[in-house]
């Protein structure tokens, strides 16, 4: 952010209105259905976080920023609704506790909105970006760092107080270095000078890259048992590789390459088996009360939802099992029914178009491949999960940005946000429009 | 190369497809498929209305409680009034789900019958939840007492219905367990562990969930199957203890049970339950035909009954097609496995004319005033054989009862005619499988009955005075 000459952005105010309703409304509903006796934490809750979203938008004002005026209401919503949730879900103590994730969310936010300077910094230093990603990757599995919750070796932390969940860093990460590599090698990959029929053979090293993704999100399958970070990784690998060539064949063989994996992984480990069989038989006898039982409990929430829902607090979507996580989106949507759910489907989307409207828009193919794979980790995550959720595909253990609690990811996703408001930003004074 | 605006445009377009579908697959669970998971008894929310609140009754026919909610100092408790009933009236657990009655009328029981959409809305909407009322069952208690006594403490199960309506009018399942421990929140943990852990397996609905090779009570359909098919009651077929049709069969060979040689008809072969006879018959009619016989006469479907049932099934491919497996087929053997639910039901037909009845436990649902909200009475499945095929065939079952030197002579009640047939069902888990299924009275069928023992050293012989117990009971004599 170079000029300090601060700009009004007032529909992004206007936006703001709204998400204090949203967050207000959906406090007041929880809360007066709950027989809970008084405590302070949801007054304090929200009033925090309207705080906490007005000073992000008058450091954005105060800043001169002129990107994009709607994704940052857009986050806030997605996070209010978050926090409505958790109030709604989870013990008093996570409302808390996301509470105070937000606020280093938002500490990360203007962090990125300040450093580095210069976007290029990320572009150039791609290796570096690259083996740092690998090492967060790999952190969980080392010894004394790493810890193991809920069946996935997927987290670090430093005694009981900290506990980080590397694996949503490293998308930001994969990112950065996937659009700057693509970007430098792009015409070699969709030119290739030889051609196998239809297909394209590159040169063996540039094929490199694309097997040692494929060799890593194997990895973090077998290892540490993370069936959605491997599929989101090599999800947000192949969406790029089609960015940058618009060649449909990498993404074919791609696919075909997580497919073939997939189904040795099947024979040979038993949480990806369990995982499938529960997936294509919940209702079974023996898994009903077992290992299937989450995902049951998951699509009675969603059959009493009905057109318009239960009503917030009415429902009771908390007999899913770590529902505040996993299933959040189903609990939303039994208590405010398929339009609800709808709703915060359409939330993402905007959002989504927002920030490949941004990709499109952007100055160099760097920052076009960098704000369409950010955009994607957003669309790519949340289908992942709400399409676990309601049974398309096998569960898988992601969290749905934004809303789902925990603060690895919300940390992560404002970080995303920010980044795709400084690609806005940089195009719009490119272009010197408005 | 392509501009790469143009392929965040495809990218963008596909995000935008998949939401979509992944709205379609919301859409789906919330609306299309709400209904039935919403009366699930596995799910925990029907349940759940009735923690502060007494569930419905559930009552006999003639009005008397089989389950009622009491009042206790830790809140609302389910009580049954009989063991025997525990697969009927099932248990209702917050934490296990409900089963039987309880499950399957779970709306029903917590006053928001599906025929009562305004109840339903209110209790949704505004937590104001109607008194409920009781759900009525076609059992009759005393003969629910009866019918659990002629089967003792063995292992199996009876049921006893109305050829006419398909009304359960008793059914008893052993080994059962105390629906009460399950529903009880303070038992309910050990007691479902206890449940699961048992190879007894005593949550199972032997009447309807159980299945067993029907043994010879199979040779009703065969019968049925073979008349329709052009057979002359009334002509001879020879039978010579040990039977193979040619040499393909290698050392195979269908032996009779009375060790038989000379001619019989058909009457003479349901009385002595002769299995060449039947094999024979079998082979002349071919494997397509008794297998479309026996698909009629329901074995391999579900019943449509208002309480789990299971489908069994006619061999493990659903076909016919080897000849030895057919003429096993033919006298009940081969890979058959139906239910008891299901041979009542071949009985009903043969009683009720050749038209099955379907099975249902409930006859009504009430509100708490006493009103009817909703009576239950399904109409029948169908005409299954014709009339005249299911008067000769009930003819030759009055025969295997009635005739001097008969098998099931045992089932004889003073002063009825009762039709009935035995049965002995080797099977893989020891001692043979008894059998008897039959109705009366002949003239005027009011009873139904199918009675199983399993493991039961003497086979039907055993279980036909059961069978003749239960008639007794049921028909008041």
């Amino acid at each position: 952010m170079l000029r300090m000459k601060a700009a009004p952005r007032f529909a992004e105010l206007r936006l703001l209105v709204f998400v204090a309703a949203l967050l207000v409304l959906g406090y007041v509903a929880v809360v007066a259905s709950a027989a809970a006796s008084f405590s302070a934490t949801p007054v304090v809750v929200p009033i925090t976080f309207l705080g906490l979203a007005l000073g992000l938008h008058l450091f954005l004002v105060a800043r001169g920023a002129r990107g994009d005026q709607l994704l940052l209401p857009l986050a806030l919503a997605l996070t209010a609704i978050g926090l409505v949730e958790v109030q709604r879900l989870a013990p008093e103590r996570l409302a808390l506790q996301q509470l105070t994730w937000c606020a280093l969310a938002a500490l990360a936010f203007v962090a990125a909105m300040l450093v580095p300077r210069d976007l290029s910094v990320l572009q150039r230093y791609k290796y570096t970006w690259a083996l740092l990603g690998l090492l967060l990757l790999i952190s969980p599995l080392l010894p004394g760092l790493g810890r193991e919750i809920n069946g996935a070796r997927i987290w670090i932390g430093v005694g009981n107080l900290f506990q980080f969940q590397p694996s949503e860093a490293v998308k930001i990460l994969l990112v950065v270095f996937f659009a700057a590599y693509l970007e430098e090698h792009r015409e070699m990959l969709s030119a290739p000078p030889r051609r196998f029929g239809p297909v394209p053979v590159p040169p063996v090293p540039y094929l490199l890259p694309i097997l040692a993704m494929w060799a890593v999100a194997m990895v973090v399958m077998v290892f540490e048992k993370d069936l959605g970070a491997t599929l989101l990784f090599f999800g947000i690998f192949l969406a790029m590789l089609y960015l940058a060539t618009g060649e449909p064949f990498y993404t074919l063989i791609g696919a075909l390459l997580l497919i073939a994996g997939g189904v040795i992984a099947y024979q040979l480990f038993g949480h990806v088996q369990a995982r499938v069989d529960t997936w294509l038989a919940p209702f079974a006898e023996e898994s009903r009360f077992g290992p299937s039982f989450q995902l049951v409990q998951g699509l009675f929430a969603f059959a009493n939802a009905g057109l318009v829902g239960a009503g917030l607090g009415n429902g009771m979507p908390e007999r899913i099992p770590v529902v505040w996580s996993d299933f959040v989106f189903a609990a939303f949507t039994e208590e405010t029914g398929f339009l609800g759910g709808l709703a915060l489907l359409a939330l993402y989307l905007v959002f989504v178009y927002r920030g490949m409207l941004i990709a499109v828009r952007a100055p160099t193919p760097f920052l076009q491949l960098l704000a369409a794979g950010l955009a994607f980790i957003v669309a790519f995550q949340t289908l992942v999960i709400v399409a676990g959720n309601a049974k398309l595909i096998p569960l898988t253990g992601v969290t749905l940005p934004f809303v789902s609690y925990g603060g690895s990811s919300l940390v992560t996703n404002f970080l995303l946000t920010a980044l795709l408001i400084r690609i806005s930003d940089v195009t719009a004074r490119v272009r010197g429009a408005p | 190369m392509r501009p790469i605006a143009q392929n965040i445009r495809a990218l963008t377009l596909a995000i935008a497809i998949a939401f979509l579908m992944t709205s379609l697959g919301v859409g789906y669970w919330t609306l299309v498929a709400a209904g039935e998971l919403s009366r699930d008894p596995f799910n925990p929310r029907l349940l759940a209305a009735s923690i502060d609140r007494p569930r419905g009754r559930i009552v006999d026919a003639k009005g008397a409680e089989l389950a009622v909610s009491r009042q206790t100092p830790e809140g609302w408790r389910r009580a049954y009034a009989d063991r025997s009933l525990a697969h009927v009236t099932g248990y209702a657990s917050f934490k296990y789900g409900a089963s039987g009655i309880e499950g399957a009328y779970g709306a029903s029981l917590i006053g928001q019958d599906a025929a009562d959409p305004l109840g339903q809305m209110r209790a949704r909407y505004l937590k104001e939840y109607a008194d409920p009322g009781a759900v009525q069952l076609a059992i009759d208690l005393d003969l629910q007492k009866a019918v659990a006594a002629a089967l003792g403490g063995r292992r199996g199960a009876i049921v006893v219905l109305d050829p006419r309506t398909g009304a359960v009018r008793a059914s008893a399942s052993l080994p059962n367990y105390e629906p009460g421990l399950v529903s009880d929140p303070a038992q309910q943990d050990l007691a479902w562990q206890q449940l699961n852990g048992n190879t007894e397996r005593p949550l199972i609905n032997r009447v309807a969930q159980g299945l067993y090779p029907p043994g010879s009570t199979m040779k009703i359909v065969t019968a049925a199957a073979a008349l329709e098919s052009g057979l002359d009651p009334k002509a001879k077929i020879r039978v010579d203890d040990p039977f193979q049709a040619d040499p393909s069969w290698g050392t195979y060979r269908v032996r009779s049970s009375s060790q038989a040689h000379g001619d019989f008809d058909l009457s003479l072969a349901m009385q002595r339950s002769e299995n060449i006879y039947f094999a024979k018959v079998g082979l002349q009619i071919g494997g397509a035909r008794l297998a479309e016989y026996a698909g009629k006469f329901g074995i391999g479907t579900a019943p449509k009954c208002d309480l789990p049932a299971a489908r069994g099934q006619i061999s493990n491919t659903g076909a016919l097609d080897r000849p030895t497996l057919l003429a096993d087929t033919a006298y009940g053997q081969g890979e058959l496995l139906v239910s008891p639910l299901q041979m009542a039901l071949i009985a009903a037909t043969i009683a009720n004319g050749g038209v099955m009845p379907t099975p249902h436990y409930a006859t009504a649902v009430k509100d708490a005033s006493g009103a009817v909200i909703r009576a239950i009475a399904p109409g029948p499945v169908g005409q299954v054989v014709r009339a005249d095929t299911a008067r000769t065939v009930a003819q030759t079952m009055v025969d295997a009862v009635q005739a001097p030197g008969a098998f099931a002579f045992a089932a004889k009640v003073p002063g009825v005619n009762v039709a009935g047939k035995t049965g002995t069902a080797e099977n893989p888990s020891g001692a043979p499988h008894g059998w008897f299924v039959g109705f009366a009275p002949a003239e005027a069928p009011t009873v139904a009955v199918a009675v199983l023992l399993e493991n039961s050293p003497k086979g039907g012989e055993d279980a036909a005075p059961v069978g003749g117990a239960v008639l007794r009971a049921a028909l008041g004599r």
